[in-house]
């Protein structure tokens, strides 16, 4: 029996009257991929957002690792081991490379240098550019900083919304191999993706979304093979 | 009539006059303390021109009017789009340089003060008819294109501007009537009062307006109607060493407005409850042969 | 000649005072997002503080001591106000403006009824101190050189947290985008204050060496440096902190040259009325908004 990381109880979140997210239960369990496919406006950002305490969520429950931190502040479930790879490859583009991975280490001051090197030795082309003002890099490049940003705060669960946006298909199938990677070295990883058919592929589980619920669950290789999200989600004949 | 009631009457008719022009540039977001100055030059400038060369009150009341808008004209061409915050410093340095130049002119009293300007008859009602005329003016503005587009302008200036607003044109017009409604109140204020002092045109009277202004709501022209009155009694009402602290119980006041009503005491919103109540239903529109689709 | 190098000197000094002021302010105004027109005004408060406590003792360190506390503190407890604004308003640097406007007109108010009866201080002359090197009529003094040397070792410290240190890379990267620097853990209300709490250290400083400098203050002055602060903060480009530190020395330096060339009572005057025809030629400021 894998140990549970992360257990969404059944949340609803609203932005005004506009309900984003009604009654959404997922379950993260450790070393696994946990895939979230759906369209764009189905809810998986604020799913993401809501489980890093940047909205409020009106009912339900979230844990992680056995903590309760359903609405607790974004910088406390940061600290306690959530990393959230924001979308749209986001840097601090004033702040050079270095600065980056440091701020990113913000709550364990002791090992910024050990995990530095780490982090360049998993992305040499970070090192290469390290005193280099983060704006300037190329989008995949930014989104390796962002990725390695993530790591520096040891996280023990890694979420990725929409990794894959904006960038090159070259660079979006790396990404999804420094993730795979990540995820054989043991960190579990939350994905939200709105290409259904490279999240399937990539994920062990999977949670298809609509609207702001959760309208498939299961193996991800179970829902690749379901007529109703074949369908609706990989354009029927693939 | 008891001097007691005359002075609240003519600082209540000034000040009103005062949010106005505050409230103009507000609906624009920009915060136009230049009319402290355009006041200050049209109340000296009234005063000098009642005093020396004799002149008619309607006349000065005219020419005090249009230094106001002049004040607001120049300046407008730099700053009618310009960030709230350039609006500000352009308002105060342009008050304190013109503080200093009174100051230091030996002919509008020096730091002593300008006194002796000649008393005009039912000088309070003509007051209150100006003010009648300039709130009509500010109603009119403010049910027209041109305050839709201002309270477009003021929620977002890119999109307004998208959308075709001139945003500079707008804040321009806006700043010189308020300009304009300053250099009315200043002149006012000289006939009013009788005597000018240039200390009194400090920061403290921009924060006694903006006081008055954002407690009163200032998304409306109707909120400062009441709340001006409310602090003119207010400091009559109160015992004299209280009264000294009325800068320290202004400032407390709109720190705690804006922390607590953040629209001020009536609001847009509640104007158009009220107006719902009182207009009639409107009629139900009936084409003929129905639509097509 | 000599008048021209003597007012350089002066210049530099008073420019060194402003640059301190505008750091400060500009530190609030990237990190909590706030215009913070009140904060001059809390400088002269700790110039009162400074010269009460020159009273009972002749002790530098305690002087300095009692103007630092002060001003960290002040800064602080007024922390809260903003931070309720930002959540009724959201960041809305214009309410901020509003709101401390009126702080500046409380304090002002209250030195103006409650410290000296209303009167301008005098600091012992001593304290200013005797002229260090004169130019004929012109003297640059013990208490200018003071600003100058203080000033730009400040500057140099302020620098070196900004970009050198931990703490500093924190500074700036809420500054940059407050969502994301919560994302990565960085605790947002607690690094705030932290820079209300730095800006009041540094206006602690100012105090100081503004006080030797001067050798008086009045409840006005908060008025008129409050001005000078916001509008060099905004020639600079608000936000922007090395534009700040050349826009700062630049008035100074104005501002003595005209003062050194031109009648006495015009100098404010004339500092506002360059003030004025530069916000007027580039309302946006020179170098650009960098928040």
């Amino acid at each position: 029996m894998k140990k549970n990381v992360l257990r969404v109880e059944g949340i609803s979140v609203s932005y005004g009257p506009i309900q984003a997210l009604d009654d959404v239960s997922i379950e993260v369990d450790e070393g696994e991929i946990v895939s979230l496919v759906g369209a764009n406006g189905a809810g998986k950002t604020s799913l993401l957002r809501a489980i890093m305490g940047l909205q409020k969520v009106h009912t339900g429950r979230i844990v992680f690792m056995g903590n309760d931190i359903t609405n607790t502040s974004t910088d406390k479930v940061a600290g306690s081991g959530i990393g959230l790879i924001p979308e749209g490859h986001l840097v601090f583009s004033t702040m050079t490379v270095l600065e980056n991975l440091q701020v990113g280490g913000y709550h364990y001051p002791q090992e910024v240098s050990s995990s530095l090197e780490s982090v360049f030795e998993s992305f040499p082309v970070l090192y290469k550019r390290r005193n280099q003002i983060a704006g300037t890099l190329s989008g995949g490049e930014q989104q390796m900083l962002s990725i390695g940003r993530t790591l520096m705060s040891k996280p023990k669960l890694l979420m990725a919304d929409e990794p894959s946006l904006g960038l090159a298909p070259k660079v979006i199938s790396e990404i999804f191999n420094i993730l795979r990677d990540l995820n054989e070295k043991g960190y579990p990883i939350l994905l939200a993706e709105q290409n259904a058919k490279k999240a399937l592929e990539f994920g062990d589980h999977a949670y298809v979304m609509e609207t702001g619920r959760v309208l498939f669950q299961g193996p991800a290789k179970e829902l690749m093979g379901n007529p109703k999200v074949r369908h609706a989600y990989l354009g029927g004949n693939v | 009539m008891s001097p007691v009631i005359y002075y609240f009457l003519s600082f209540t008719a000034i000040n009103i006059l005062m949010c106005w022009a505050f409230y103009l540039p507000y609906r624009v977001g920009q915060l136009h303390h230049l009319v402290v100055s355009c006041m200050m030059a049209s109340a000296y400038f009234s005063g000098y021109a009642a005093r020396q060369w004799s002149w008619p009150f309607a006349l000065t009341l005219l020419v005090g009017t249009a230094i106001g808008m002049l004040i607001c004209l120049l300046p407008s061409f730099a700053i009618g789009d310009a960030p709230c915050f350039t609006v500000v410093i352009v308002g105060l340095t342009v008050l304190f340089i013109m503080k200093t130049a009174i100051e230091n002119t030996r002919a509008l009293g020096g730091t002593l003060g300008f006194f002796g300007i000649p008393q005009v008859n039912n000088l309070l009602l003509l007051a209150y008819l100006c003010l009648a005329v300039a709130g009509l003016l500010i109603y009119r503005i403010d049910n027209s294109r041109l305050g839709r587009a201002a309270s477009m302008v003021f929620v977002d200036r890119d999109a307004a501007s998208a959308l075709g607003v001139d945003v500079k044109r707008l804040g321009m017009l806006f700043q010189i009537i308020a300009g304009g409604l300053a250099g009315l109140a200043g002149s006012l204020y000289a006939f009013l009062i009788g005597s000018l002092f240039p200390e009194f045109f400090n920061l403290g009277v921009i924060g006694t307006l903006m006081c008055m202004l954002f407690a009163g709501g200032h998304s409306t022209m109707w909120g400062v109607v009441i709340s001006v009155p409310v602090f003119e009694g207010l400091h009559l009402i109160l015992p004299t060493a209280v009264a000294s602290w009325l800068q320290v119980i202004y400032a407390v006041t709109l720190i705690v407005v804006i922390l607590v009503l953040p629209g001020g005491l009536i609001t847009k919103k509640m104007l158009v409850k009220v107006g719902e109540r009182f207009r009639a239903r409107p009629q139900t529109v009936s084409i003929k042969g129905g639509i097509k689709e | 000649m000599e008048i021209f190098v003597a007012q350089l000197l002066n210049g530099l000094s008073l420019g060194s005072i402003y640059v301190l002021l505008v750091l400060g302010f500009n530190l609030m105004l990237v990190v909590a997002k706030i215009i913070q027109f009140a904060y001059p005004h809390l400088v002269v408060l700790s110039m009162y503080v400074c010269w009460g406590m020159l009273k009972y003792t002749n002790n530098m360190f305690l002087v300095v001591l009692a103007s630092i506390v002060s001003c960290v503190i002040v800064n602080v407890a007024i922390e809260p106000i903003f931070r309720a604004l930002s959540k009724k308003h959201g960041l809305d640097i214009n309410v901020s403006f509003v709101v401390s406007i009126s702080i500046a007109l409380l304090i002002t108010d209250v030195m103006s009824h409650a410290l000296n009866y209303g009167f301008p201080i005098a600091f012992p002359t001593d304290w200013v101190g005797k002229s260090v090197l004169n130019f004929g009529l012109i003297t640059f003094s013990v208490g200018q050189a003071y600003a100058l040397i203080g000033g730009i070792a400040a500057v140099a410290l302020f620098f070196y947290l900004l970009y050198r240190t931990r703490q500093g890379r924190v500074f700036r990267a809420l500054s940059e985008n407050s969502v994301l620097a919560s994302i990565i853990g960085i605790p947002v209300v607690k690094t705030r204050i932290l820079s209300y709490a730095i800006a009041g250290l540094l206006g602690g400083v100012t105090a100081v060496l503004f006080a030797r400098l001067l050798g008086s203050a009045s409840p006005s002055l908060g008025d008129f440096v409050a001005m000078k602060v916001v509008a060099v903060s905004i020639l600079a480009g608000l936000g922007n902190l090395k534009g700040g530190l050349v826009c700062g020395l630049l008035l100074g330096i104005a501002e003595s040259l005209a003062m050194g060339y031109l009648p006495g009572s015009w100098s404010n005057a004339i500092a506002f009325m360059m003030i004025l025809i530069i916000m007027l030629i580039k309302p946006e400021g020179l170098f650009g908004i960098q928040i």
